[in-house]
């Protein structure tokens, strides 16, 4: 693909990833046993403060990180593996997900030692969970216009604004606040940096804001004179947008970006008899297709990432790919469920009210963390179309 | 990668630039064979691709050939190229003699002609069949004269032909699985799938840029960059599976693989000529050569359909618990 200045190294996985996976299959199994892992008539990351707890224990939070900051200093693709595998098994994984993909690594990166000392090996044991600060009401596609500011004052920063859309913030206990420290330079986007808001600060309000599937899982921030100390501010000031560009190869290319509905496939396939249709045979040999095509690109974005690259083109393909793809297994799904009458007259009752799940959690797929179509102007620049 | 492959691939990028221009690929709808592209091939080996050293072949592997697969498909070289290495292949597995020449061949359940749609038939100068055989595979050769040939063309105009009523003059038994031979010229054309998606999209990519409409190139509008990402997602996604396949060799990647090229060969036929506008739907610009052979090559040696049902059939059946492992497991390409 050279032509287009897309990249791709097939990676093979190294015998410790595969031992991994054996161990995370047997903890899962443990998990399941233990009757924390009931079938779930949900899709999405659940929140569980209790098996973040027990996945610390195993070492598996910050699994890449040094071990001075509480890490196992193992491979990205080590990693990935370890994440396939809980998200395949809907090992609700929420609670310490955003510090561990992208808080913890920003901090590792751009961080003072003193930061990385704080922060890290709590998130390692498990203990201190974060949040994103990025979208404001006014400010979404068009990150940068963001208009939440801070000023410097004694000691410290006092923070102003308004942050939405912000997952877990009623349950977490730290985010990470993109605010406007000095006013728009050369370009628009300099003068914005990070900050590391203490959610439990006074000023801080939180308000829940239900999903249409029902759920408090987002929540709008209201930062009024919200003070935070000198050490809250991360890497260098007016450099957050370039930390920020970092920290979305991360989040755009694992594997909750296509696996995120796959209890859904599963629970078709559990019920699903084997002389079924060919037509639905055809359907979901397609959707496998395209799952196994996603999968192969998200590990080379891993071993990518493991190499020292910043495939951030490459990993915005498997986002507007891997989010398009759960959207059509909502669908399948669907289809085949009354192609093979599969929930008829009260059969299937789980199948039924997990694809109804679906169907209203979808839309967001192709919203969330970056629309597609932002995307894939990332992507046409990639490929020296802008 | 295996040291050879860079190698393979420029050897037959040049080959294909020295012998192959727009005159060269319309005369095939003439019945004419490429000859001077395809003595060229031989001469280099290419044929012998995956036939071991020890065996007077060139000792590459299923990645090697699939990297030369991939520049005959951007060319859109006609005349049977994978044919020539798959029956090679087979050959040495059998330990027969190698075919030199041209070959035509076809896989079949029996051994009962006539033999349909067989790409160059009645050009090549042998013909060969691969059967199941129990467990195994058989393969028969012979010259292609004697039999009678029914003329045919597929979408892009090269010969496909009706052969009946010939003989063969040897056949081999061969310790390997029918599915694995299928597979291997699955694979194959998978690569050359490839290619000519990946041509489309850069072809589409610089013709955007060049292109200028309402004062600018229409590269700049948001729409045609909508198109082209999407078809790049297309490209990039076939490209990992369809490597991961032929690295892997399992019946999962390349099921998985030729489906997954099934819908990124339509989006590239789709988008590719909805950004070229009129232009690319005249006969002489040259995305047609490769869009009529995306149409023909998307369904052979297993259509579509076929792999995507024997990638299900393969994991129905499976508990909730048991369908990931089972997806996952069959889905890897080797572990080191």
């Amino acid at each position: 693909m050279s032509a287009t200045r897309l990249h791709l190294d097939l990676p093979r996985l190294s015998d410790a990833a595969e031992q991994l996976r054996g161990e995370v299959r047997a903890f899962v199994a443990r998990e399941r046993e233990a009757g924390h892992l009931p079938p779930p008539d949900k899709i999405g990351l659940g929140f569980s403060v209790e098996t973040t707890r027990r996945i610390a224990q195993q070492g598996w939070i910050g699994l890449t990180w040094p071990r001075e900051y509480g890490g196992q200093t193992r491979s990205a693709l080590e990693r990935y593996v370890m994440n396939e595998e809980l998200l395949a098994a809907a090992v609700p994984v929420g609670a310490h997900w955003v510090a561990d993909r992208q808080s913890g690594p920003v901090l590792l990166k751009f961080g003072s030692e003193a930061q990385k000392r704080f922060y890290l090996p709590k998130i390692a044991a498990g203990e201190c969970y974060f949040c994103i600060g990025m979208s404001e009401p006014e400010s979404g596609s068009d990150l940068v216009s963001l208009k939440a500011r801070a000023e410097k004052v004694e000691g410290g920063w006092r923070i102003n604004g308004r942050k939405i859309w912000t997952t877990n913030a009623h349950r977490v206990h730290y985010m990470i606040a993109l605010v406007r420290t000095s006013p728009a330079g050369e370009t628009r986007h300099s003068g914005l940096s990070q900050l590391i808001v203490d959610l439990k600060s006074p000023g801080v309000s939180i308000s829940p804001i239900l999903s249409m599937a029902g759920e408090h899982d987002f929540n709008e921030v209201l930062l009024e004179d919200v003070l935070v100390p000198e050490d809250a501010l991360i890497g260098r000031e007016g450099n957050g947008w370039n930390q920020v560009s970092a920290e979305l190869a991360y989040e755009r290319s694992g594997p909750e970006r296509w696996l995120s509905s796959f209890r859904l496939i599963s629970e078709l396939i559990d019920v699903l008899a084997p002389e079924a249709r060919p037509s639905t045979l055809e359907a979901l040999g397609r959707l496998l297709s395209h799952l196994l095509a996603l999968r192969q690109l998200s590990m080379s974005v891993a071993s990518m990432i493991e190499d020292g690259l910043s495939p951030n083109v490459e990993a915005s393909i498997v986002k507007d790919l891997g989010t398009k793809f759960e959207q059509e297994a909502v669908r399948v799904v669907r289809d085949v469920v009354s192609a093979e009458q599969l929930t008829r007259n009260g059969r299937a009752d789980r199948l039924k009210r997990l694809l109804a799940h679906a169907e209203v959690y979808a839309p967001a797929f192709t919203i969330r963390g970056g629309t597609n179509e932002i995307l894939r102007g990332i992507i046409a620049r990639g490929i020296g179309l802008r | 990668m295996s040291e050879h492959r860079a190698f393979f691939r420029e050897t037959v990028e040049r080959i294909l630039a020295d012998t192959l221009d727009q005159n060269a690929i319309e005369a095939c709808a003439h019945r004419r064979f490429p000859t001077a592209l395809h003595t060229a091939l031989a001469e280099n080996g290419i044929p012998l691709v995956l036939v071991p050293e020890a065996a007077g072949g060139v000792g590459g592997d299923v990645g090697d050939a699939l990297a030369v697969m991939r520049a005959a498909g951007a060319a859109a070289a006609p005349g049977p190229i994978l044919e020539g290495i798959v029956a090679n292949a087979l050959l040495a597995c059998a330990g027969a003699p190698l075919a030199l020449g041209p070959v035509a061949l076809t896989f079949a359940e029996t051994v009962e002609g006539p033999f349909h749609d067989v790409p160059w038939g009645g050009q090549a100068d042998q013909m060969m069949l691969v059967t199941p055989n129990g467990d195994g595979t058989r393969i028969a050769i012979g010259p292609v004269q004697g039999w009678t040939v029914a003329e045919g063309t597929d979408t892009a105009d090269e010969p496909r032909d009706t052969l009946s009523g010939g003989g063969f003059a040897s056949t081999h038994a061969l310790d390997m699985r029918f599915a694995d031979a299928l597979g291997l010229a699955a694979i194959l054309r998978a690569g050359q799938i490839l290619g000519a998606i990946e041509w489309t999209l850069t072809r589409a990519i610089d013709y955007a840029g060049e292109r200028a409409q309402f004062g600018r190139p229409i590269a700049k509008f948001q729409a045609v960059q909508q198109m082209l990402a999407e078809l790049a997602d297309h490209a990039l996604a076939s490209a990992g599976i369809t490597e991961a396949a032929a690295q892997g060799m399992n019946q999962t990647l390349i099921a998985a693989a030729r489906s997954r090229l099934g819908d990124a060969a339509d989006a590239a036929i789709a988008i590719g000529h909805q950004v070229h506008g009129a232009i690319g739907f005249s006969r002489e610009y040259a995305l047609n050569h490769r869009t009529r052979r995306l149409m023909a090559w998307r369904d052979d040696f297993g259509s579509v359909p076929e792999w995507r049902r024997a990638l299900a059939a393969g994991l129905v059946g499976c508990s909730r618990e048991s369908f990931w492992p089972a997806v996952s497991d069959a889905g890897l390409n080797g572990k080191t």
